[in-house]
């Protein structure tokens, strides 16, 4: 079993509150932040959750080129898939800045270029929100029980990054050995041709890399480092479920697979072509996909019993 | 009112293929509000968008308010909280956006488009469960109508969830495509 703590989180659901007595801090934690992750509340008006881009049937990644903010204001990147994120350090596409999953929750929810939850400034107001609500205030306690357990932004945050760290993506036909002749062709390709940065379990190096002349309205990580040369550079992206996670790039300007391939100066006959993305489609992980301990909560009664 | 080829390619251009969710496709970028210097009324299937009629959104299913085909409805919503959906939205919205739950008649199979005034969450529940949409995009541009989705649906009672709305109204509108 992947996930021995959400599997036995959600068994201590459907048995009531008694069977969550013995649950450890982390486990609450997680709890706590899948209800955060899902909960709108995080946003200006009320209308976007974290989830609301990051869409559990994409990988958590979003099927849009870019999403708008609660304000309207367009989004500016791509918005990435989150499997294995909790092993992702940097975490976004040119910000190296976003080193853990704890602080990087500022950038959608306080974050103002662009725009996305819109809360900048308004911390107190998430606060209070959160607490008017009987179940979070029990929730927090029971996530944070060394100190007041009270509701705050910094537990908010560190809530969120324990349920996205369990956002573990290994279930996929090639981590279970179960590759075609087709796939392992294609693999082959990538380990040739691609695996300098496409590197690793994750088929990630991590690294920024400048694949095309820098495009003026996004000039990547030179917008943080204020160095030329790394204008047009861009972290590269897990491939892990990439089959469900288009369309690709910083910008989502590559609706397919074959066009974000091409994008990169490769091109290949047709056998070879196909044997790749039959490969990359064997990174899809089903189980991920529709693994209810990542869901939506369920509504109904608060899972542990209120306190004041 | 029946909308005309040409109207209807028209309308289209920005609809999505069939697709499992409501907020995009891949290739396609999620719409953001253009600016408009001067509202443009909508034609064809669309054109009662212009005049809608007030009407009060249900707290549930039980106390659903009808909305007609070929009649747009201004309506009156309520915050989450006080809302109880029959089918719980895949995006139920915070403590302080608005929701309400309408219902919807349909006599003659087809499709039908819903037309929104802003990009709330929005499922039609049917008989048989949580209906699929076949289409989805947004709206003439200046029209107000912010997002459509396309309905199959075959003769029967609907229930119309409106979820994760910002402001306590909003204005819908239920066309028969022909």
């Amino acid at each position: 079993m992947r996930l021995p703590a959400l599997a036995l989180l959600t068994f201590g659901l459907a048995l009531g509150t008694t069977a969550l007595a013995g649950h450890s801090d982390k486990a609450a934690r997680v709890e706590l932040g899948r209800r955060l992750f899902y909960d709108a509340d995080l946003s200006r008006d009320g209308t976007m959750a974290c989830a609301t881009c990051h869409e559990q049937f994409h990988a958590f990644a979003d099927g849009n080129r870019t999403h708008p903010g609660v304000t309207d204001e367009p989004g500016r990147r791509n918005v990435p898939g989150l499997g294995n994120v909790g092993r992702f350090s940097p975490l976004t596409w040119a910000d190296p800045r976003q080193t853990t999953l704890a602080d990087q929750v500022s950038v959608p929810v306080l974050g103002t270029h662009p725009v996305e939850m819109g809360m900048a400034g308004q911390q107190g107001e998430i606060v209070r929100r959160l607490a008017a609500n009987p179940c979070y205030r029990a929730l927090f306690a029971r996530a944070f029980p060394s100190g007041d357990g009270s509701v705050t932004y910094p537990r908010v945050a560190e809530a969120l990054s324990s349920f996205e760290a369990t956002l573990i993506s290994r279930g996929s036909p090639y981590d279970r050995g179960m590759l075609s002749d087709q796939a392992r062709a294609g693999q082959k390709i990538i380990r040739r041709d691609c695996a300098g940065c496409h590197a690793g379990r994750d088929f990630t190096d991590l690294r920024f890399h400048a694949l095309e002349a820098p495009q003026p309205r996004d000039l990547g990580l030179s917008e943080i480092t204020g160095k030329a040369a790394d204008k047009g550079a861009f972290r590269t992206p897990s491939l892990r479920n990439v089959a469900v996670t288009a369309p690709y790039f910083h910008d989502g300007a590559s609706p397919t697979l074959a066009a974000a391939i091409a994008r990169h100066g490769l091109h290949y006959a047709a056998p070879d072509q196909a044997a790749i993305e039959v490969f990359l489609t064997a990174l899809t992980d089903q189980s991920f996909l529709t693994n209810a301990a990542l869901s939506l909560p369920r509504p109904g009664a608060c899972p542990v019993t209120n306190r004041p | 009112m029946r909308l005309s080829l040409t109207q209807l390619a028209a309308s289209c251009l920005m609809l999505a293929a069939p697709l499992c969710a409501q907020e995009g496709a891949p290739s396609s970028s999620m719409p953001a509000a253009p600016a408009c210097t001067a509202p443009v009324a909508p034609t064809g299937a669309l054109a009662p968008w212009a005049s809608p009629a007030p009407l009060t959104a249900g707290a549930d299913g039980a106390h659903a308010a009808l909305l007609k085909t070929g009649q747009a409805a201004q309506i009156a919503l309520l915050p989450t909280p006080s809302v109880t959906y029959p089918l719980q939205p895949e995006k139920p919205g915070g403590s302080v956006s608005h929701g309400g739950v309408m219902a919807l008649e349909v006599a003659k199979a087809g499709t039908y488009r819903i037309a929104l005034s802003s990009g709330a969450w929005l499922d039609v529940v049917g008989a048989d469960g949580a209906q699929r949409s076949v289409a989805h995009g947004h709206g003439p541009e200046c029209s107000g109508i912010r997002k459509m989705v396309d309905f199959a649906l075959k003769p029967g009672h609907y229930t119309v969830q409106v979820s994760a709305n910002g402001a306590d109204t909003i204005r819908v509108l239920v066309a028969a495509l022909p």
